[in-house]
């Protein structure tokens, strides 16, 4: 379609007949697959016609084709000195360069004809995380779910989050928030005695700051240390009673303890707080069973399985669930919630969750 | 008539007498855990008794051979019926890296016996292991675990030696010595046994052989896992296998029914298994803890078959329906409702499994309720036991600890190799850690349990990987006890399989348990404040006796009647 259109446009101009063969002949070649055929072409066409764009322009593209992008480049610059406004190039040599690792390059190329993939790419490659961000976003909202570009907007998006702490590091190096950025490192890395240092060390200078004990929580439920969990995480409750997350962790701190009133007194609050989160059921389910407040756990089970309908969270709810009813002497129901739970255990198994 | 876990009608046990007990003793207690609460001491003196010389050789080697991270068992047994409990280890052997086939481990060097410890008089021990005609522990075989039962009734506990390769049944010939009856008995077996023990399955007064088998594995075909962390694998990466039941046939010969009982008809990766009539039919049933995947609860349908329903009685899964590493198990009654439970040890994020049973053959997991979330979501746990330590009457929980991986530091900096083993005092069914007396944490494996220098305080002897085994004395205290041996006559001489309720508490009469370990099979209860005791016998052959006004702080033989 590419090269017919070049064609109408090259009927306009005044071309030599020896370059429009080798344009027709290039053409015909690239659309047999003989990809060293249109190569030869298009650069006799070059010489034929050395002001000619579209001949140096498809000489580039077929190069870029054939994974040559180094020898892609000189002929699409040359394309774009005899018409700056050829997208077409522009695109290509955007794409070459960024190929060849000359990000920086290229972004101006990409930018122009708004190839917001690889302007993506080359940004970050480039340190222009938060624009890679942006680029990366839109590019997402024409192709949601796209896999290589939600890869590449959660790499932008870690690396802006590492170069504003290394900022932050520079800047005030002792300070709370160097402490808490260094704690959820070390959470990330599973290293919970450094983690609980920094975080400690975070509280101890700002305890102000929202978030520290939940974060100080989740280390300490890491470790299974369930008791300074409960501590943390009712600390952070009590400091922000409208946190959902607050009470659903501590309402699950507490169901771990064996608490079972307190737990589900906590969770139901979270569940008032964020309604409809199916983690959150699912514990209130838990904490219900425990508190022998079976139609409680029961509506928390079915929201779960309304909700989730076939993940390995939908298949536990279908589990307590049929634990609950077989407690209750109600068998057909036991058998049916049992049935579903292991239909979904053998589907959900050989998926990661 | 209601229906059980299995589906099936079965007549209601009397469990409304024994919730009576319970709460008629409740005020009581509720007094004992206060002054439970207010000992800081330590329970156990922790000790390496004189003449005690063992290290388990488990061989560790670079090819990562899960066989070395598993051993060794121990049994408490009292062999020359001195009045003593005597200590039988077992070995691994010596593992090279790698292993040439075929495989040889060592066995005829003396470094790599299982050996029996005498018990003197004055609490040392005395190697004894060359004078029983012990020393042969079999060349291609590395050791694992042991039961314990006088499987042909003639008044001496003999032993049954498990390897990865054959098994061994050493019979007690009364003189101090043993004979190697393997053959002739035909419990060879083969592959990789782990836990195994005696029970009477059909009520025949003959003792039968359960044995678990972990998996498909051989050393050619071991690999290692982890990528770079090169270490062990998980258990998914090999093969399923069958456990196996031999019948008694009662002559000194054993009938492999693991078919026709309906035992093989699931293929698991058993590590523990442990025996109780939990559904009060009069038969006892098998709790298997597996490896990775459910754990199986056999039925004991009354007609020499069981019915696997694990899952449909709610004890196969972790409460959000999730497979646990079940290790070690004890199948006991935790709360004092006359209907035993079931404990299972796992690994870390898992928490250890315990399964009340609500009666009807219906089981519920009560792991958080009993507060072992908190106290177990961070171990590892192998040898177990429910004993009652501090003789409040309340059964106490005693576990053997380490991670499976040797290198487990490395790749979860949260979790760790060597741990302490976990002992948690029960205060009216629920959990809390106490003192073990053990500082040091250590790679815990078997765990035994028995009365070592007849106080009344139940003692306990856990097994290290590549060390000397503890010995955990109990340090004692004010409390009364009662210590009961079973006489049976017309049941098993053991008397295994026997409901034993003393004071509102019930045990189920039983060497197994644990992992790879076998137990005094004398019943300890605390009495608490009690000096006196009434009890209660209802045995394999349907006899039930009665005893009233039992005196405490004894050790009490209880007879079975020769008729009903």
């Amino acid at each position: 379609m590419k090269f017919a259109i070049l064609f109408f446009s090259l009927a306009l101009q005044s071309v030599s007949p020896e370059a429009a063969q080798h344009m027709q002949t290039g053409v015909e070649a690239h659309k047999q697959g003989r990809l060293d055929l249109a190569i030869a072409e298009f650069r006799k066409a070059t010489e034929a016609a050395p002001n000619l764009p579209e001949a140096f322009l498809d000489l580039g593209e077929v190069y870029a084709e054939t994974g040559n992008y180094a020898a892609a480049i000189a002929p699409l610059k040359r394309a774009l000195e005899l018409n700056p406004e050829l997208d077409g190039a522009h695109l290509q040599l955007g794409y070459a360069l960024l190929a060849q690792g000359y990000a920086g390059e290229a972004i101006p190329h990409l930018e122009r004809v708004r190839a917001l993939e690889a302007l993506g790419v080359a940004q970050i490659e480039t340190g222009l995380y938060q624009e890679a961000i942006a680029s990366l976003s839109a590019a997402l909202v024409k192709r949601p779910n796209n896999p290589d570009l939600l890869y590449y907007l959660g790499r932008a998006s870690g690396l802006l989050s590492k170069k504003t702490i290394e900022t932050l590091i520079r800047a005030h190096p002792d300070s709370a928030r160097v402490h808490e950025a260094m704690g959820e490192n070390y959470f990330a890395l599973r290293q919970m005695p450094q983690a609980e240092q920094e975080y400690r060390e975070a509280w101890l200078q700002r305890p102000d700051i929202p978030g520290l004990q939940l974060e100080l929580g989740l280390v300490y439920a890491g470790t299974e240390q369930w008791d300074k969990a409960e501590e943390a995480f009712r600390a952070e409750a009590n400091r922000q009673p409208g946190n959902a997350e607050a009470a659903y962790r501590l309402g699950t701190a507490l169901l771990q303890r064996g608490k079972a009133q307190e737990a589900r007194a906590e969770l139901q609050r979270a569940d008032k707080l964020q309604p409809d989160m199916p983690e959150t059921l699912y514990s209130l389910g838990k904490a219900a069973l425990l508190a022998g407040e079976f139609a409680l756990a029961e509506k928390s089970w079915t929201r779960v399985v309304a909700l989730e309908k076939e993940t390995s969270l939908a298949a536990q709810a279908h589990f307590g669930l049929a634990g609950l009813y077989r407690k209750q002497g109600k068998t057909a129901q036991a058998q049916h919630e049992m049935q579903e739970f292991q239909r979904l255990q053998s589907s959900t198994s050989s998926r990661p969750n | 008539m209601h229906l059980d876990g299995c589906g099936l009608e079965r007549d209601l046990p009397a469990s409304g007498w024994l919730r009576v007990d319970a709460h008629r003793l409740l005020s009581r207690r509720r007094f004992l855990r206060l002054a439970a609460l207010s000992a800081a001491t330590p329970v156990f003196d922790v000790r390496l008794p004189r003449g005690l010389d063992f290290t388990l050789q488990n061989s560790s080697t670079a090819q990562k051979y899960l066989i070395e991270t598993m051993p060794g068992g121990v049994a408490l047994f009292d062999y020359n019926n001195d009045g003593l409990l005597d200590i039988f280890l077992v070995n691994g052997g010596r593992l090279t890296s790698p292993m040439q086939v075929p495989e040889r481990f060592d066995r005829t060097n003396p470094r790599y016996w299982n050996r029996l410890y005498r018990q003197n008089k004055d609490g040392s021990f005395t190697d004894v292991t060359e004078a029983a005609r012990l020393a042969n522990p079999g060349i291609g075989n590395y050791g694992m675990g042991v039961a314990v039962a006088d499987y042909d009734n003639d008044g001496f506990a003999d032993l049954f030696v498990t390897n990865y390769g054959k098994n061994i049944l050493y019979h007690n010939n009364g003189d101090g010595t043993f004979t190697d009856v393997t053959a002739k008995a035909g419990v060879a077996g083969g592959g990789w046994s782990v836990s195994a023990g005696f029970f009477d399955y059909n009520n025949d007064g003959h003792l039968d052989l359960f044995v678990t088998r972990y998996m498909e594995w051989d050393t050619k075909h071991s690999k290692t896992c982890g990528g770079a962390w090169r270490t062990y694998c998980p258990p998914a990466e090999f093969p399923a296998t069958t456990n196996l039941l031999y019948r008694n046939r009662g002559d000194g010969t054993f009938q492999d029914v693991s078919q026709k009982s309906g035992i093989a008809n699931k293929k698991g990766r058993a590590l523990g298994v442990a025996f109780a009539d939990y559904n009060a039919d009069g038969f006892t049933d098998v709790f298997v803890a597996n490896d990775g995947m459910q754990q199986y609860l056999y039925r004991n349908n009354g007609d020499e078959t069981f019915t696997e329903c694990a899952l449909e009685s709610g004890a196969a899964l972790s409460a959000d329906g999730k497979p646990l590493s079940g290790m070690g198990t004890v199948f006991q009654d935790y709360d004092n409702d006359g209907q035993p439970d079931i404990f299972v040890t796992v690994l870390p994020r898992e928490i250890y499994g315990a399964y009340h049973n609500d009666g009807e053959g219906l089981f519920t997991s009560r792991n958080l309720e009993t507060g072992l979330g908190a106290l177990t979501a961070g171990s590892s746990g192998w040898g177990v036991g429910l004993e009652d330590f501090d003789n409040d009457g309340w059964k106490d929980l005693l576990v053997a600890q380490s991670h499976v991986l040797d290198n487990v530091e490395d790749i979860d900096h949260s979790l760790h190799y060597l741990e302490p083993p976990l002992l948690a005092l029960n205060h009216e069914g629920r959990f809390e850690r106490a003192d073990s007396g053990i500082t040091i944490p250590v790679a815990g494996r078997g765990l035994a349990f028995g009365d070592l220098n007849n106080d009344g305080w139940m003692d306990a002897v856990l097994t290290v990987l590549g060390g000397h085994p503890i010995v955990l004395m109990n340090r004692g205290g004010k409390r009364h006890w009662l210590t009961i041996t079973l006489r049976g006559t017309r049941s098993s001489r053991d008397g295994l399989g026997a409901r034993v309720r003393v004071n509102g508490q019930t045990r189920f009469a039983t060497t197994a348990g644990s992992y790879l370990s076998a137990n005094d099979r004398r019943l300890h209860f605390g009495l608490g404040d009690s000096n006196s005791a009434v009890i209660d016998v209802w045995w394999p052959s349907g006899a039930h006796q009665e005893i009233k006004d039992a005196r405490a702080d004894q050790f009490l033989e209880v007879r079975e009647p020769e008729r009903l």
